[in-house]
């Protein structure tokens, strides 16, 4: 049945550059928590031990037969979600071993803190200061920090025997994520409302240092893709003059500065963003790949940007949890046949691989993804 | 005046709406403010529903709403027991710790006059059962933002089945891991990512509007 002309790497950009590849490229989003569920581990082995977290990866990878890319290599532990600027509860510890960890909605960061980091930048306050308000008692942070270097290089190892395009090594949250996150939602929309010139010479210095630690690290790396993360922007939450003074005018700086270094920015956007989808046309063509969670209509998505910008997603988490082989097998099809029949389009998971998906399912995802256009 | 306090309210004015409260609370019938506010949220949830507001003004008033209620609380005891227009019973269920969207909900319901009987996060079947036995509500609610949650959602609403309690009450689902599919496998009569929508649904169950 199969007639690929093209490696892996050929076909995933052959989509970014909006071109049409042989055949769709795959590409799950299979973080530990549902790779754990794909190979038999508890949540509470992959979120607590970084090894075991690659291992399952891996080992879904192959059980699984493989696929085009791995843009997330290095997998989300009980190490790199303290980046996310919050407190986590792991299963093990604080929920049951099969429960996968989650972060705590909370005002870790405070309003006189913004005063630090308009002053000293955020990476300096989130080293010196944050982590150590998040980190939990049994955290010994530079062992912590010391296993993210460990886990890079074996991912980088690891991902390197396999036939898989594995592009992003270089990451970060938009800012405005950041200070959602750490400031907690509701403050951090009180701040936009009641007092926005902080908020804004925050932004200011934070985007700064986002788009020079993304630089640095990808040419590190020598990736070709950076990741970066936003899922609290969009019109699901704020009116447009808010996402436009807010997010969008940091987001065009960030686009910009990384297409001139010629890295493109793969935007992992959850929640709904159909009110916003029309200003991604303001970018340079082909300058990002936009990941939809499957909350955002792709379908309406592919007609404001087909031919301009390349989508990724959408197969809803709920779908692959409680749907049948079938209806995943149905979706992925019209994902091929209404967004990528001329190309645009890396098909993924909704978000993350979720942590309750029905093995029988991830595999009606890659086989279909894989097979479906050569079976016509 | 009491345009002013709806409007405030209405406009996010915070500072103004709060002290204009404080103010009125010691010399007025409470019950007439807190109606001032909940109108004001009408507003606030029509200006949602015409897209002119998003969730942040929902969150917004919401959050001043709550402040308005905590200043009222003692006159309002003073003055005699509340009349509500239903009842509701709210639970985000074992594994999922996540309370965001379902204080936003609780928060809206209670600006529109529901009782809410918010159970938390983290909370066992049997503890969703027990309320709906005690309290029978017309509306349960169930918040989910991870998918490791629908089991224990399942377990609760067959129990409910079980128990015979499932055709008195209306079963609602929501939250960013939801979607139809959640609502078919729970067997729920409603679903939904969007609080005021979630809200517009339990003002029709209240309303007699559902009951063919």
């Amino acid at each position: 049945m199969s007639r690929e002309t093209m490696n892996v790497e050929e076909r995933v950009w052959a989509a970014i550059n909006l071109e049409k590849p042989d055949r769709l490229p795959v590409a799950p989003d299979c973080q530990p928590a549902g790779a754990a569920k794909l190979t038999g581990r508890t949540q509470s082995v992959v979120a607590n031990d970084p090894e075991e977290a690659l291992n399952a990866e891996l080992e879904a990878f192959d059980k699984y037969g493989g696929w085009d890319m791995y843009h997330m290599a290095v997998p989300s532990t009980n190490i790199n979600t303290l980046f996310l600027g919050m407190k986590v509860k792991l299963p093990g510890r604080e929920l049951l071993d099969n429960e996968p960890y989650q972060v705590v909605e909370e005002e870790v960061v405070k309003l006189e803190d913004y005063n630090n980091i308009i002053e000293g930048g955020w990476q300096n306050f989130f080293m010196n200061d944050l982590l150590y308000r998040i980190a939990h008692e049994s955290d010994n942070i530079p062992e912590l920090i010391n296993k993210i270097q460990e886990i890079v290089q074996k991912a980088f190892q690891e991902w390197a025997k396999r036939d898989t395009y594995v592009p992003c090594w270089a990451g970060d949250l938009h800012p405005f994520f950041k200070l959602s996150l750490t400031r907690s939602m509701i403050k951090f929309t009180e701040d936009l409302y009641y007092r926005p010139e902080i908020v804004e010479k925050a932004l200011d210095r934070m985007v700064q240092e986002t788009i020079k630690t993304v630089i640095d690290k990808v040419r590190a790396t020598g990736s070709k893709i950076a990741w970066l993360c936003e899922e609290r922007a969009g019109g699901f939450f704020y009116p447009l003059p808010i996402f436009e003074k807010y997010w969008w005018k940091y987001t065009v700086q960030i686009v910009d500065a990384l297409w001139s270094e010629g890295i493109i920015s793969l935007w992992h956007l959850d929640t709904s963003w159909d009110k916003n989808v029309h200003y991604f046309k303001k970018l340079p063509k082909g300058s990002v790949i936009l990941h939809f969670d499957g909350t955002t209509d792709i379908f309406a998505a592919k007609k404001e940007l087909g031919g301009h910008l390349c989508l990724m997603g959408d197969v809803h988490p709920s779908l692959l949890s409680l749907g049948k082989p079938e209806d995943v097998e149905n979706y992925v099809k019209r994902l091929i046949d209404e967004v990528s029949y001329d190309g645009g389009l890396i098909l993924s998971t909704g978000c993350n691989v979720p942590a309750a998906i029905k093995p029988d399912n991830f595999k009606a995802l890659v086989d279909t993804g894989k097979n479906y256009e050569f079976s016509k | 005046m009491a345009e002013q306090l709806t409007n405030l309210l209405v406009d996010l004015k915070n500072e103004k709406f709060l002290s204009q409260l404080k103010d009125r609370a010691t010399k007025e019938d409470p019950v007439k403010i807190l109606d001032e506010c909940k109108r004001g949220m009408e507003i606030v949830g029509e200006r949602f529903e015409k897209g002119e507001y998003f969730l942040a003004e929902l969150m917004l008033s919401g959050q001043l709403f709550k402040e308005a209620s905590a200043i009222l609380e003692p006159y309002l005891l003073e003055s005699g027991a509340q009349e509500y227009r239903g009842t509701i019973v709210l639970a985000t269920l074992k594994g999922d710790i996540h309370d965001l969207g379902k204080d936003i909900f609780a928060t809206l319901a209670r600006a529109h006059g529901f009782e809410v009987h918010d159970l938390g996060v983290d909370v066992p079947a049997s503890t969703v059962v027990d309320k709906v036995k005690e309290v029978q509500p017309n509306i349960l609610g169930y918040s989910c933002l991870i998918t490791t949650s629908f089991e224990p959602m399942k377990e609760a609403t067959e129990e409910i089945e079980r128990e015979g309690l499932r055709e008195k009450l209306k079963l609602t689902v929501g939250g960013g891991a939801t979607d139809e599919f959640t609502k078919k496998y729970l067997n729920a009569d409603f679903q939904t990512t969007d609080a005021a929508e979630g809200i517009n649904y339990c003002l029709k169950v209240v309303g007699g509007e559902l009951n063919e």
